[in-house]
This record gives C-alpha cells, structure tokens and sequence, in this order.
C-alpha cells in the first residue's frame, strides 16, 4: 500500500528514492539503508498516532534538513505523507499533503489506520525461548516474544487458520508429530515424532531457525495480519535448503489470492545478506531492492532495473554468485 | 504405453541403485517417477539428499558428486536434471560423436561427469557409476504442460528464439501450470506428480516433444545393458 519513499537527507539516504512492490527483498552491504528505510516507516507509525500539524508553508521548510516522503497506492494515492526532521536522524514532524490528482485525498483516517497497522520484526530466539507472563496476545511481539501466547491466541479465535500454522510445521519440521501450546505458561513445545523418545522439547531446546520459522508462520497464518510487515534478516538461523519455505511463508502474506485467502495483501519488506536466498528470486528481479552504499551515501536501486540482467544470469552465474561479485552492486566498498 | 524392458536373464533381481540431482525437490520427485516408467520398473533410491543450487552450481558440485557415489554408495547410476533457461538446447547434433557444444548444459554436464570419472578406480565391485542427463527446455514445468498446452514444445522454443521472440517465459510457464507464478512447495509437487505420472502411461509425446526429456530416456534404456555386463562378483555386491 506505500507506492514510494523518497529520502533526503536521512542518514545515509542523502538523496534516494524507492518503489515499493507487495514483496520487497532489500540487499546490500551493512549501513547501506536498508535499516534506515524500516525506520522512516516505524517513524512513519509513530508520528501517525499523533494530531498532525499545520500544512508549513514552502518558504518555512528547512531545505537541507532531512525529510521522507511517502506516497501510497490507491486508494490513498492523492495524499503524501511528509516527514520533517530537526536533524538527521530526529524526525518529529508528519504533514499530510493533498496531491493534485489520486484517490482518498480526505481519507487521511483511513490512510492513518493502515499506516498503524505496520510492524516490524527482528526476531530474538532468546525473547521466544523466555515467554514473558502475562503477556499481550493480539499480535506478535516485534521480537517474538510472546510467540507461545499468539499461538494460543490463534487456536482459540482462528481454529481454522491455526490447523494451517500446525499443518504446515509439522509438514517443514517432519522430525515433530505434534505443536503442544502451553497457554498458562505463554509457552509450546514440540513433540518429537520418534515414538521410542515420547520427548517435547521445549522453546529453549529449539534451533533458531525453528523457533524464526515458528514466528514467520504465526504471522503468515493470522488472519487479519498487519497491513506492512518489515522483517529483518529473514533468512537468520534458517538453512539454506529451508530458505525457499521462507520465501514462500512471506509470499503467503504478499499474495494472498494465491493461497486463496480472500484478504487484502499484506506489503512486506524484508532483509537479507544471504546471496543463497537472493538466487530463489531469479524469476522476480522486481521484488529485489539493492541498496548501494557511496562513501556515506546510499541509494536503492531496483533489480529489474538491470536491463542487462538476462544477459548475465545466461552467462552462467546464478543471481546470489552475480551479487557477490559485485556487478550487481550493492557489496562493501573495500580499501585496495 | 510404457516402453519397459524385456526381462534380462542375465540383469541381477535387485531394483538398480540410483541416485537423482536436480534443482529442487519437486524437479527430483517427477524425474523419478518418468526414469521408473523409462526402466520399467521401480528403483532403489541412493543417497536422497542430494540437492544442487541450481546452474551453475550442479556443474561446479557434480564432479564432487560423482565421485562420492563412485567410493562411498552402492549407487549403480546418477540422473541429473536441469533446467536449460536460456542456454542452448540439445538437439540430434549433439549427439554425433566426439560433438561438444559449449553453451549445450546438457553437453556440459556430460563432459564434466567423464571428466570426474573416467580416472576413478573401480569401486564396491563394480566400474563406474552410469549417468544419465536430462535438460528440461526452458524448465521443468514446459514438460509437465506436454500434451495440454500445444504451444508448449522444444521445436516451437527454438523456432521462435531462432526469430528473436520468448514464447514463453519461466514466470508464464509457472502460471500455467500452477496457477499462480509463486507456488508453494507442497502445490509444486502435487502438480509436478500428476504430469509425470500422466506422462509415465505413454512417454513417447513427451519423448517426441522435448529432445532434452529423450536423451536422459536413451541414456536409462542403456543402463539394464550395461547392468547386466557388469561381473557376476559386481551383480552380487549389492
């Protein structure tokens, strides 16, 4: 539902600008924005909450301070949101600015509840492993944390969608016969399927990677998930032959009529430094955002925008390979 | 109509031993079904965990491969699996002797298996490991539309890129089978079973249609042959 952002002057994003697609995949070297990019969305959220202020007029604006602009698909296409920044990295300001042509240019409560609905994930398997009690379980914690109560959650408002969640870990972790929630603990376990162990291992027995995985179906399976979804490092933890299921986990929430959910997409944008989970996006070089770091400043570019990229994955490289080398850009600069 | 192969008095009882390599489960899965319908008769897995990236990583990974089922398995054969993308296909050309067409992935993997193996010493009695090599033209999914999508075929891909034109892309191959361009895995497989099993009833559309599909056909009919050849202590060292 964000069409673009454009930054100036916002960290390292001195002057970039970015289309966003349903599913969005963003590579490149550390510092090179990607974080920046889920952080003028959360700011975005924040300040979304707030009254706004004032149209300022043009001659008030402050020309080379830092400012996001975000632009968004119908039926909010006639607004854009402008963030205001006292400094780089302090923005406290959101004006919503009619545009010229576009739908929903008096919707802004509509566009503002949307916007409320963005979260962003980085998942911590120490904060699943350690439920905290009582805990909150109408969505999933930013660091998963209360992944054990959410899925309880689940079972008892959506049976339906939780019978999906317990299918499908039980068809990705074959070596589990059964997902055992532990409500008054804000907890699961996992039964382990050889009959001779009769063993549950606990979320503190778990891989990572598991336990990630868990989090990503949690939200995948909700049936009312947030209308932006930002995860970071999705592909943390996870091996690499798993790495298509988690693709596909986020395609759930990006194309729901695939699955045959009658329920509008979720946007979701995502990190990786994994070149193995960059070659499943072969065939959907637009779902691909490479962040390119110059000195300080970054740009996004993307991948699709590679006209030449026919050319070279038919030379024998495999995209993650094509991004490693560099010729696709977004890799570290380096001292010669 | 299966074309399966006249009992051999001197073939060993056993099911061979083979091992796949493909670029996904669902590619492998349909593979083994078709190289059963192909032998005429069901096969013993070997090693199957074995998975490549994808090109080029099964060229780079494949002598690697060989070589660890030649010492380490039981294995009496690999079937490898890829898809063509844009590459060259494999046509009646490459098949002269001697020929090597360096663009060809099918040519490629070939020549990088009898490069891997043909120093090895014999190993867990027997020669070699045989190898077949399948090319999927532009990808697997154009070969479970055989025979339901007629302007699905080897011959029409290389006409039109002869003209300049795509046909058809991956993504569209994808829709059409699949319904969407981004299946899950269990929705893959599901699709991918039902057309190779559709195809193993009667091999000869697919065989006629996708050159790529009748080379690795040609190359598993050669095997029983080749089985049977083997020594009386290879036969019964499994």
């Amino acid at each position: 539902m964000i069409a673009s952002v454009a930054f100036r002057n916002f960290k390292a994003l001195r002057s970039a600008r970015l289309a966003l697609q349903p599913f969005n995949l963003v590579i490149g070297p550390n510092g090179s924005g990607k974080s920046s990019l889920i952080q003028a969305l959360l700011r975005l959220r924040t300040l979304a909450r707030m009254p706004l202020r004032d149209l300022r007029r043009e001659q008030d604006r402050l020309h080379d301070a830092a400012e996001v602009t975000f632009r968004f698909e119908p039926p909010h296409d006639g607004l854009e949101a402008v963030l205001g920044c006292a400094s780089e990295s302090v923005c406290d300001l959101l004006q919503i600015v009619p545009l010229p042509t576009g739908e929903g240019a008096d919707d802004w409560e509509g566009l503002r509840k949307k916007i409320l609905g963005l979260r962003a994930y980085l998942l911590d398997h120490t904060a699943i492993a350690r439920p905290l009690y009582p805990v909150s379980s109408d969505e999933l914690a930013p660091d998963g944390g209360n992944l054990g109560a959410r899925l309880a959650a689940l079972r008892d408002r959506a049976p339906e969608a939780f019978a999906g969640l317990r299918a499908e870990v039980l068809r990705l972790f074959p070596e589990y016969s059964e997902l055992m929630l532990r409500p008054e603990k804000g907890s699961f376990a996992l039964r382990i399927a050889d009959p001779s162990e009769n063993a549950l291992l606990e979320p503190e027995d778990l891989s990572q990677g598991t336990l990630y995985t868990l989090a990503l179906l949690a939200l995948a399976h909700d049936p009312e998930p947030p209308a932006i979804v930002c995860v970071e490092e999705i592909d943390r933890g996870i091996h690499p032959r798993l790495l298509r299921e988690v693709r596909d986990i986020l395609y759930r929430l990006s194309y729901p009529a695939d699955r045959g959910l009658d329920r509008p997409p979720t946007q979701v944008i995502a990190t990786t430094h994994s070149p193995l989970l960059l070659d499943l996006f072969r065939d959907h070089p637009e779902e691909v955002v490479i962040a390119e770091k110059t000195g300080r400043a970054a740009t996004f570019t993307r991948l699709s925008e590679r006209t030449d990229l026919g050319e070279l994955l038919a030379e024998g490289g495999s995209l993650g390979d094509l991004w490693y080398s560099g010729v696709l850009g977004g890799v570290p600069e380096e001292q010669p | 109509m299966k074309r399966a192969l006249p009992p051999d008095p001197h073939h060993p009882a056993r099911p061979p031993r083979i091992a796949l390599l493909g670029e996904s489960i669902v590619d492998e899965t349909a593979t083994a079904i078709l190289a059963e319908a192909v032998l005429g008769g069901p096969f013993e897995r070997v090693q199957p965990n074995l998975r490549a990236r994808g090109w080029p990583s099964v060229l780079q990974i494949l002598p690697a491969i060989a070589r660890h089922l030649h010492f380490h398995t039981d294995a009496d054969g690999l079937i490898v699996l890829v898809d063509a993308d844009d590459s060259e296909p494999h046509t009646a050309a490459h098949e002269a002797p001697g020929y090597f067409h360096p663009r060809c992935r099918l040519c490629q993997l070939r020549a990088t298996f009898r490069r891997a193996t043909k120093t090895l010493p014999p190993a867990r009695g027997r020669e070699r490991v045989l190898r077949a090599v399948g090319l999927a033209v532009p990808a697997a999914e154009a070969w479970y539309l055989c025979g339901l999508d007629e302007t699905v075929g080897e011959a029409g891909w290389i006409e039109a890129r002869a003209e300049g034109r795509v046909p058809y892309t991956r993504r569209e191959l994808k829709l059409r089978v699949y319904g969407t361009e981004r299946p899950t895995l269990p929705l893959a497989l599901e699709r991918a079973t039902a057309a190779a099993r559709r195809h193993a009833r009667d091999l000869r559309r697919l065989e006629n249609d996708f050159p790529g599909f009748a080379a690795m056909a040609d190359e598993l009919r050669s095997w029983p042959r080749a089985l049977a050849l083997r020594s009386p202590r290879e036969s019964a060292s499994g």
